[in-house]
Formats: structure tokens, C-alpha cells, sequence
């Protein structure tokens, strides 16, 4: 589950937004992409220094600008239980060998497959050098 | 294995998933938490994060919950040492009485640093600093 993965799966949940400026944002995510450009609904805004709000019917905040975003902790659960089910469901029409692998490959710990990724590569390309 | 994975940002954060985490932010904030989640830009997820901030030799501690934090604005990514973090000799006390200790180191350094940065203008030639203002 990557982090931006992490991000879509939390469409419609309440987050606080906070920017490098920090100022804060309050609301419930609308949409957002894979530049972290995100748009909240409903929000609340608070100044960096925490004593100005503004209330915000819809805001579009550039990815660039963001420091960091506090999601629901229940967020990780939901979303490992609906990757299970997506695999469960995915397994059967599949069948016994390949299912095990996509198993594997779909692991939650996202940066072991990735990390792999790196050696395999190397060994093609100097299977072609020869 | 390990030898096998080339030492860059994904590579050498593999290690980490699943421990406990120090992160601290180009804001000087200190989180801790469980590193769950990262990607090539070192965009990170922390699970069950608590805000520390410290005073002389005391530190108090708030609950934070799940963070996504944009990898631009992380300064310092380290594992934490179950075995010897409850031998640091610093004494916990709560937040609410630590807080203004705390704010009033922050508004003091900005004063130092705004003092200094001042002098090397004025004095010697230096130019000022266009940035955040951050240090890095």
C-alpha cells in the first residue's frame, strides 16, 4: 500500500491538511491525484499561527504545497481488508499456480516488490550484453 | 540479499517498514510512529504517530494518529531501538505544561538566527538568507 495509494483509498474520510506554510485545512477529501493535488470539501481553515478560520465550501490544494496529511486511523485497516478481498476475489477464475504468486506480489509491504524490482533488471540487461 | 539492493532512497528504507520510526520535518517537529508505507519520493505513512517536543531534559508527548508525509519535508528518517529508548534519561511530563517552554525555545531561536543573520549582513558582506529560512 503506497503512501498515494493510501491517499485514493481515503476519498469521502475527513483529513487535516497541513501546508509547508502551515496553515490547516479541514475536510473531507473529494478527489486527488497522483501529484497530491487534492480537493477537500467543507473545510476549515486555520492560520499558521492558529488564531484565524476561515470556512471553506469547496478548496483546491496544489500538491507541491502540502506538508503533510493526518488520515483516520482506521484507514489502513479498511483498506488492507478491501486489498484482501480484491485478492480473494481475484484468485479464483485464476487458478493454483499464478495465484500464489500474485499472492506474494501484493504483499502490504509495497517497497519489498519494488526493491526486487532493481536486481532482476540488472540480470537481464547483462544477459543481452553477452 | 542485502547486498543486492542498490543503495538508494526505496533500497535503503526497505529495512525500516514495519519498525518504529523517528521522523523529523524541515519544521523541527519530531514524530514517531510506525513506518508502514513509503515510496520513491520518501513520501511516508506513519501508524500510530505521537508528537514529541522536548525542553532542557524533559520532553512530553501527544497522540497523533496516521500521517501521510510529503517525503519534500522530512529532514531525518531513523529507526528507534526498542531495547535502550526507555534507558534515555529524560523525564516525561505533560504537554499542556511543557508547551510554552516550547514555543518560547522556537521564538527564541528565530530571534538568534534572525540576530545573526543581521550581523553577517551588516558587517560582513553576507547575503540573506531568500529562503524558508529553515537552515535547509
Amino acid at each position: 500500500m503506497l503512501p498515494l495509494s493510501l491517499l485514493n483509498a481515503a476519498q469521502n474520510k475527513p483529513m487535516l491538511v497541513e501546508l509547508k506554510n502551515g496553515e490547516t485545512f479541514n475536510g473531507h477529501l473529494v478527489n486527488c491525484d497522483n501529484f497530491m493535488n487534492i480537493t477537500l470539501r467543507e473545510v476549515y481553515q486555520t492560520s499558521a499561527e492558529g488564531d484565524r478560520f476561515w470556512k471553506l465550501k469547496e478548496c483546491y490544494i496544489r500538491g507541491s504545497t502540502i506538508k503533510y496529511l493526518r488520515v483516520p486511523d482506521q484507514l489502513l485497516d479498511v483498506v488492507k481488508d478491501e486489498q484482501n478481498r480484491a485478492r480473494e476475489a481475484g484468485r479464483g477464475p485464476r487458478g493454483g499456480g499464478t495465484g500464489g504468486r500474485g499472492g506474494r506480489g501484493m504483499s502490504q509491504r509495497g517497497g519489498r516488490g519494488a526493491a526486487r524490482g532493481g536486481p532482476m533488471r540488472g540480470a537481464r540487461g547483462r544477459g543481452r550484453g553477452i | 540479499m542485502d547486498s543486492l539492493i542498490p543503495f538508494t532512497t526505496s533500497g535503503s528504507l526497505v529495512d525500516c517498514v514495519d519498525r518504529k520510526m523517528l521522523v523529523v520535518l524541515r519544521d523541527g517537529r519530531k514524530l514517531q510512529g510506525v513506518l508502514r508505507s513509503y515510496d520513491q519520493f520518501a513520501n511516508l505513512v506513519l501508524e500510530d504517530t505521537v508528537e514529541r517536543i522536548y525542553h532542557q531534559d524533559v520532553f512530553a508527548e501527544m497522540k497523533r494518529g496516521l500521517y501521510l508525509i510529503r517525503g519534500e519535508n522530512v529532514v531525518l528518517l531513523g529507526e528507534i531501538d526498542l531495547d535502550q529508548e526507555d534507558d534515555v534519561p529524560l523525564r516525561q511530563v505533560d504537554w499542556e505544561s511543557l508547551e510554552p517552554y516550547h514555543q518560547k525555545d522556537i521564538a527564541d531561536k528565530k530571534a538568534r538566527d534572525e540576530h545573526k543573520a543581521n550581523i553577517l549582513f551588516d558587517k560582513h558582506g553576507f547575503c540573506k538568507e531568500g529562503g524558508e529560512g529553515d537552515g535547509y
